[in-house]
């Protein structure tokens, strides 16, 4: 039948597709857990089955990197960054959608304009303030431009709008002031939307790379994307190594997502039912 | 003393001003009622007495006590909102305990009053649930014990229960009229439906446009409006609306034309309506009978029998739809031809500008 026929065929390309896109997203993934297993030899010789360098990558990646401490620096910044980054974006996202103001819509726009810029073009002025502060090779001059994230904001905004206002109303009558509000009935409300942009801001901030590049200069001060980076750098780089990192390095964040999944993606779908 | 006073209370927006001054004494344990069209400021003007909202110019007194300024918190009322606003994290136990708690009131006290309102609303069962466990008429009783428990000089309500399916309607209709019962507080409640503000309101507030229109009994409100707007806007059906002019005859007696209605014409008694001016003469449906002294002579369009009673929607020519309320309308037909009688004392007479004749 013509029509069947037409079925299977939309079928084929359809799972075709959907089959090369999950292809594409797995694929860095398996070459990753089959490239520890390998010597680097052999990973660029283009070898595709499990190996057995594994126990000697591990072993030369603990001798060469100073695991702890690396993943220590990594944890910190992380951490760090992501509760100043909820708290203020949020504070700032609760602000720009409860309180009228005739300037309120431009100084947003301003702010999402700021997502345009692209880092770069801020490196250098950064660096000069960083430098004029003494912050240079300091966790903290890796958090504080971390922290006032337009796009946060933006989305703590969205997710406002859905934040009941007879709520806030209900908490004015019960006498609670701004603040309160904002901490014992909206922080709880929007638990989910936190959740899901934990995870956001915990990732980036994990996986920041160019700008703890150029602002960590000394081995005690690196993180584990650093230290990866370089180790794949190197004049004969490892890429067994570099494998044993890059899976470690993947761990926490892997953790945080299947811990916060539920949250995630409810918060996704809109915190307030 | 009257418990609740507004006078010349105004609320702007930037340069648009929403409620025009208006001026209202509600005495302690009153139940009044905001009925308006959609847009009219009726959330608005009870925001302000909640203290949601700035009131822009005007005093606002509670118990003889200006509160213009006033944490709402410290104003003495509880206010129910539409969609509840239940505390959606907090058991139904916590959403009631909530304003006590933070006003420092000891442990027990708080028990003892949670327990006594879900005693009130028959919350009980309920008390260890989220709001999402619970109907929409038990969010309601939830929302209503929550203002209960503070023991408030004056409830608020908007809208309580326009959220809800038609028979719970009824149900917290009366539930809310036993309560008032109950507590003797001070209630003001907003809202569209005719018949939630008739049978609650020892007082109804007609607002229009920000202004206040009417203030009275639901039945003085109903008998003798103070204008076309409150005419039309109490009662359902609505009242019937006819043109006319007024005009001297010649024995020297006030008689007013309708020349819709074949030039039919009735006496009027109103003493300012003045000779060859337009009026328009308000009739409500169920003021026509067989008998009276003014007859318009109709043609049925359609019929509603409702059982108890017939609605006869009838017309003069190609004029405008006019109903008629009936006990024994079985028999009518569509496409009958009716002399609907009516006593010309029971029709209401309104000028042009709409202000009611006496
Ligand atoms: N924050 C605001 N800014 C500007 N105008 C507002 C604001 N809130 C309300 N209004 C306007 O005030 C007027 C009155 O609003 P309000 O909500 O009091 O009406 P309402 O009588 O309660 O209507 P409804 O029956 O639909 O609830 C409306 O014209 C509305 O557009
Ligand atoms: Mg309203």
């Amino acid at each position: 039948m013509n029509n069947g026929s037409a079925r299977i065929a939309g079928a084929i390309v359809t799972y075709g597709f959907v089959g090369l896109m999950a292809f594409l997203s797995i694929f860095p993934f398996v070459w990753m857990l089959l490239g520890a297993t390998n010597s680097s030899i052999d990973i660029i010789k283009g070898k595709m089955l499990p190996g057995s360098a594994l126990a000697t990558n591990i072993s030369t990646f603990f001798t060469q990197v100073n695991a702890p401490l690396v993943f220590w620096n990594s944890a910190k910044i992380a951490i760090l960054a992501t509760a100043l980054t909820l708290a203020v974006s949020s504070l700032a996202g609760y602000g720009f959608e409860m309180f009228r103001s005739r300037r309120r819509d431009r100084i947003y726009s301003a702010l999402l304009l700021t997502m345009m810029i692209p880092f770069a073009a801020l490196m250098i002025p950064l660096f000069i303030m960083m430098g004029k502060v003494g912050l240079i090779n300091t966790h903290l001059a890796v958090v504080l431009p971390s922290i006032g994230s337009a796009f946060v904001v933006f989305y703590f905004r969205q997710c406002t709008k859905a934040f009941p206002s007879e709520l806030r109303d209900a908490a004015k009558v019960d006498g609670l002031k701004e603040w309160q509000i904002f901490l014992y009935i909206y922080v709880p409300v929007m638990r989910s939307t936190y959740a899901a942009a934990f995870i956001i801001v915990f990732m980036t901030a994990w996986n920041n790379y160019l700008w703890p590049l150029i602002v960590l200069q000394s081995n005690e001060t690196k993180t584990i994307t650093l230290v990866i980076s370089s180790l794949a750098s190197a004049y004969y780089p490892d890429y067994g190594v570099v494998m044993v990192g890059t899976i470690l390095a993947t761990l926490p964040t892997l953790a945080v997502f299947f811990f916060m999944q539920r949250q995630f993606v409810q918060g996704m779908l809109g915190s307030v039912k | 003393m009257s418990e609740l006073q507004l006078s010349d209370v105004r609320k702007s927006y930037g340069n648009f001003e929403v409620i025009k001054g208006v001026d209202l004494d509600i005495r302690t344990g009153e139940f009044v009622v905001f009925v308006g069209p959609s847009g009219c400021g009726k959330s608005t003007l009870l925001r302000m007495i909640a203290g949601l909202e700035e009131i822009t110019s005007g005093d606002l007194l509670i118990d003889g006590e200006r509160m213009n300024d006033v944490d709402p918190s410290k104003r003495g009322i509880a206010m129910v909102f539409q969609s509840y606003a239940l505390y959606p994290h907090m058991t139904v136990r916590e959403n009631m305990g909530f304003a006590l708690r933070f006003a420092g009131v000891p442990k027990a006290e708080i028990d003892s009053r949670v327990g006594e309102a879900a005693n009130i609303l028959e919350l009980g069962p309920l008390l260890d649930r989220k709001p999402k466990q619970l109907s929409g008429g038990q969010r309601q009783r939830v929302a209503i014990g929550r203002a209960i428990v503070r023991h408030p000089k004056i409830f608020l309500f908007d809208e309580p229960l326009s959220n809800l399916d038609a028979e719970l309607r009824v149900h917290m209709r009366i539930e809310i009229a036993r309560l008032h019962k109950k507590l003797a507080t001070t209630i003001i409640y907003v809202t569209h439906d005719q018949v939630e503000a008739m049978t609650l309101a020892d007082k109804i507030v007609v607002m229009r446009g920000g202004v206040v229109e009417q203030v009275g009994s639901p039945l003085d409100l109903y008998d003798d409006p103070a204008n076309l707007f409150v005419a039309g806007f109490i009662g359902s059906p609505k009242m019937n609306f006819l043109k006319g002019i007024v005009e001297m005859g010649a024995g020297g007696d006030k008689h007013v034309r309708l020349p819709d209605f074949g030039n039919a014409t009735l006496p009027v008694t109103a003493r300012d309506a003045a000779p060859g001016s337009a009026v328009t003469i308000g009739i409500r449906p169920e003021h026509f009978g067989d008998n009276g002294s003014a007859h318009l002579a109709l043609t049925i369009d359609m019929l509603e029998h409702l059982g108890g009673e017939t609605f006869a929607y009838a017309r003069h020519g190609n004029g405008e739809l006019i109903v008629i309320e009936t006990k024994n309308g079985r028999s009518l037909k569509s496409g009958d031809s009716i002399a609907a009688r009516f006593d010309s004392t029971v029709a209401l007479v309104f000028d042009a500008d709409g202000r009611r004749l006496r």
